[in-house]
């Protein structure tokens, strides 16, 4: 799996796979097969060097922070998002289980529970979501796609349901400032949370057999089941953390915006596939890491905060983030990388066979 | 059919070379193959056959060389190219559309129409059905094709590729799917087309078709031509000794061909009964089968494709449910009824369809290696790379697998390397029983002997080997054959009681039902005029590779 699990560390792609002799590889050809997987940090750094040229109040401290804060739930989402995509599945409910989440809580806050037990019993809900999916994915055998499709409608329903007035409320403190107003070492708690989240969630990937399993049912599902992995079992896992982790975005969004509202998270689930996308992961599943999949997040937040810094209004900003998700998933998923440098090295030889034959 | 010195050349080609990103695929071929012939093209994976098909068909552009068609140079850009000069291509995979009918898919492109381009139905079934009549089928041409069998499938496919007036057909291996009386049926085909000055080329590793069929052979070895061979004046051994570029003399596949006794893969059964099999059922695959497996033992199961041998072997290893039946291993009743149970159970599968079945493309071969026994290789639940890495390179060491590292990815590979990677799968596991469906499918000479040379050392080593083939080499190589027709065992046969050709076993082929009629009417009387009967060649045997 190193191929795909070391994206963001160019130099260390050869590390993994050992050290003997035949291993050694020119240095373009390593190069050139690192390039695809770095090419995201580059982006990133290219986009930076756009937003300061472009605005001198971006890169400042407070710009940088309100960007990544503004990125938290997104990544959150991603993560979760990331594993599904992986199997080769996909998640559309997410984003109506954000609004369920924040609903629940700021219901369970108004009769006075206590934050702790409004926030365990609000991930588990939203864990039950999960659950529910995987049961229709692995146990009813219906297409992913179709299946989080009708949970979406599902939960949106049940989160106006539970609403019932128009929204609720949040004054618990305790609560604000576990998810939004507190910080740890100065870092603003969202971001500590993503950040730890990010980090466990590739250490999983990479290092843990459950990864490893998720790799193998996206890569080839028949292969794994044959190999004897409890594909079933792993499936019905990763819908369920895909909901945990939805139910968790919808606490910073709660926290965030003070109260429970079944209007939030509207389309969050598709920002979240497409920067999973945009970090290279594949719909077909087997490709991808969570890492990239959240410096995909930041790419698309760190794009639209540059066009708010520079006064674009919000129609225009709509149509350059798209044409901005197909550059970047032409370059990573679609293989543009690999794709430009073979031609440009097919050129190259068909140039110098002319010559030879000349 | 004796080549007529007088005949002109059709096809013609000349110094042909390709290279891709670095790779030299064709280093500068000459072929000539002379107007109504069938020239076979032969070699191992890799050796440029199909770099050569794409050339021909106008998918790839050469980087040098000439192509001349009836004695005109061309040149061809694209496939469109490629078809306006009559070169028409016949892929192994069909390109037909399912959902239409078998008069619009021989037209496809080319819909006869009337005033406001509406579609002249009346014209195109008459084109149709003269073309298809032209192949020696009796289809009914509004038929959807997806209703059809793989055969007149082929047929259609011929259909239209006559009717866009192909001079040149290029075939690329399409028996591949074909049963054994459908294969003969073809076979009637080409020769009929090749009576009426249709030029082909014929690709496929089956030795026993080519000498069936073709009037020349040109074997490809590392991008080079190796050799032009006449059908008349050759042996198999002698092609398949160009192919590899070595001396087939000791190996068991030219012992196959030759004819000689086939030495067994395993050291022979032990007494110790490893696995009883009861009235194994499978509704509407297979019935009532029952066999002991003793410990040890390297057992065949022989049958025509779709006998239900590559079924039973999947329900042995709990890949596919079975209705019916029980199995017992070491005295214990398994339900093997999912892969896991039969794995803990001891049982390795090398499933038939690789790429579909067995391994994970883009996942590298130590994970591919390690992928059914990751629990080996962590502690709670952590993986180490390391411990992963050294016994994947153990195994690579062991059966000699062409990688570069343990990471390269395991789509990189060729067939033969992927199926060494998935038996050592098994081999890290300690898997006492192997299952191997059809396990030398789709790879090349060189590497199907590694892979008999495997199986061979994890019987020496005391492991216990089930084969469905429907080679018959590779029944030949078994301790004992269950031949199956039609979802049934109909004989079971001891290595020493199998002559050195294989008939015992393909006498029992039609099972206790002899009546399986050729599949459709034969409309031989269209080319019944070309059909020879093939001289019998030198010493060749009537082997026949049965898929």
């Amino acid at each position: 799996m190193s191929g795909q699990t070391t994206p963001l560390r160019p130099g260390t792609a050869s590390t993994t796979g050992g050290q003997t002799a035949r291993e050694k590889r020119s240095a373009a050809e390593s190069l050139r097969q690192a390039l695809p997987k770095s090419y995201l940090l580059l982006v990133l750094l290219g986009i930076i060097i756009i937003g300061f040229i472009a605005s001198p109040d971006f890169l400042t401290g407070r710009n940088a922070s309100n960007v990544i804060t503004f990125s938290a739930i997104i990544a959150v989402l991603a993560v979760g998002q990331f594993f599904v995509i992986l199997t080769g599945g996909i998640d559309l409910s997410v984003g109506s289980t954000v609004a369920l989440s924040t609903v629940v809580t700021a219901m369970l806050l108004q009769q006075g529970l206590p934050a702790g037990v409004a926030v365990i019993a609000t991930l588990v809900a939203c864990a039950l979501v999960g659950v529910f999916n995987g049961v229709l994915v692995v146990g009813l055998r219906l297409a992913p796609f179709i299946a989080t499709l009708a949970t979406l409608s599902m939960v949106q329903g049940l989160s106006y349901i539970i609403q019932s007035t128009s929204l609720i409320q949040i004054s618990n403190q305790q609560f604000i400032t576990w998810f939004s107003d507190g910080s740890v070492l100065g870092i603003p708690n969202p971001v500590v949370i993503f950040v730890v989240l990010t980090i466990i969630a590739a250490f999983v990937a990479k290092y843990s057999t459950f990864g490893r399993r998720l790799y193998a049912i996206g890569g080839n599902r028949e292969a794994a089941r044959l190999s004897g992995l409890p594909v079933n079992r792993d499936l019905l896992v990763t819908y369920t953390v895909s909901g945990l982790l939805a139910g968790l975005a919808g606490l910073l969004a709660a926290a965030q915006l003070l109260q429970g509202s079944s209007l939030v998270g509207q389309g969050y689930e598709l920002d979240a596939i497409a920067a999973v996308v945009v970090g290279g992961a594949s719909l077909f599943g087997g490709r991808g890491d969570p890492i990239s999949a959240v410096v995909g997040v930041i790419i698309i937040a760190t794009i639209t905060n540059i066009m708010n810094l520079v006064g674009i209004s919000s129609q225009p900003q709509l149509v350059i983030k798209g044409a901005v998700i197909i550059v970047a998933v032409f370059l990573s998923s679609a293989g543009g990388v690999a794709r430009i440098s073979g031609a440009l090295s097919g050129l190259r030889g068909r140039r110098a066979h002319r010559e030879k034959a000349a | 059919m004796p080549i007529d010195t007088a005949t002109r050349e059709e096809l013609g080609v000349s110094g042909i070379a390709k290279a891709y990103t670095g790779v030299q695929a064709l280093k500068g071929v000459d072929i000539s193959v002379a107007h109504g012939s069938i020239h076979a093209l032969a070699g191992q994976n890799g050796a440029g056959k199909s770099t050569l098909v794409k050339i021909l068909s106008g998918a790839e552009v050469p980087d040098s060389g000439t192509i001349t068609v009836d004695g005109h140079r061309v040149r061809f850009r694209s496939p469109q190219d490629a078809q306006a000069a009559g070169v028409q291509t016949i892929y192994q995979e069909l390109s037909l559309v399912p959902q239409l009918s078998v008069a619009e898919n021989v037209l496809l492109g080319d819909l006869p129409q009337k005033s406001l381009h509406s579609v002249d139905w009346a014209t195109m079934r008459t084109l149709a059905a003269d073309a298809i009549a032209r192949v020696g089928f009796r289809i009914d041409v509004r038929e959807p094709v997806g209703n059809l069998s793989v055969a007149e499938q082929q047929g259609v496919e011929l259909a239209k590729a006559l009717h866009k007036q192909a001079r040149v057909l290029l075939l690329d291996e399409p028996t591949s799917t074909l049963p054994p009386p459908d294969v003969q049926r073809l076979f009637q085909v080409l020769k009929g087309l090749a009576a009426e000055g249709v030029t082909m080329l014929y690709i496929s590793h089956r030795m026993e078709e080519l000498y069936e069929l073709c009037d020349e052979v040109s074997v490809l070895r590392d991008g080079q031509l190796a050799r032009t061979f006449s059908i008349a004046d050759s042996e198999p051994a002698q092609v398949v000794s160009a192919m590899v570029g070595k001396d087939l003399e000791h190996s068991l596949e030219g012992e196959a061909l030759s004819g000689g006794s086939v030495p067994r893969l395993g050291p022979g059964p032990t007494d110790q009964v490893l696995m009883t099999v009861e009235n194994l059922t499978e509704e509407g695959k297979f019935r009532d089968v029952s066999f002991d497996l003793r410990a040890g033992e390297v057992l065949g199961i022989s049958g025509l494709v779709g006998s239900g041998q590559s079924e039973l072997a999947s329900a042995l290893a709990g890949a596919r449910p079975r209705s019916g039946g029980a199995v017992r291993i070491d005295g214990k009743a398994a339900a093997l009824a999912s892969p896991r149970e039969a794995i803990r159970a001891g049982i390795g599968l090398l499933p038939q369809d690789r790429k579909a079945q067995g391994f994970v493309p883009d996942m590298s071969v130590a994970g591919n290696i390690t992928l059914a026994s990751l629990p080996m290789f962590s502690r709670f639940a952590v993986r180490s790379d390391r411990r992963e890495n050294s016994e994947a390179r153990r195994l690579v060491d062991r059966l000699g697998m062409k990688v570069s590292s343990v990471a390269q990815p395991m789509k990189t590979l060729s067939g033969g390397t992927q199926q060494k990677a998935i038996l050592a799968r098994w081999l890290v596991r300690s898997a006492r029983i192997l299952i191997c469906d059809e396990p030398t499918r789709g790879v090349d000479v060189g590497a199907k002997e590694d892979i008999y040379e495997l199986l061979r050392d994890f019987a020496a080593g005391g492991g216990t080997v089930i084969m469905a083939s429907s080679e018959i080499p590779e029944a030949l190589m078994c301790d004992r054959v269950l031949v199956m027709a039609a979802g049934r065992v109909v004989a079971t046969l001891r290595h020493e009681d199998i002559d050195p050709h294989g008939e015992a076993i393909i006498r029992c082929f039609g099972g206790a039902d002899q009546t399986v009629p050729p599949k459709a009417t034969s409309s031989t009387e269209s080319t019944q005029a070309a059909v020879h009967p093939r001289s019998p060649l030198n010493d060749v045997p009537q082997k026949r590779g049965l898929t």
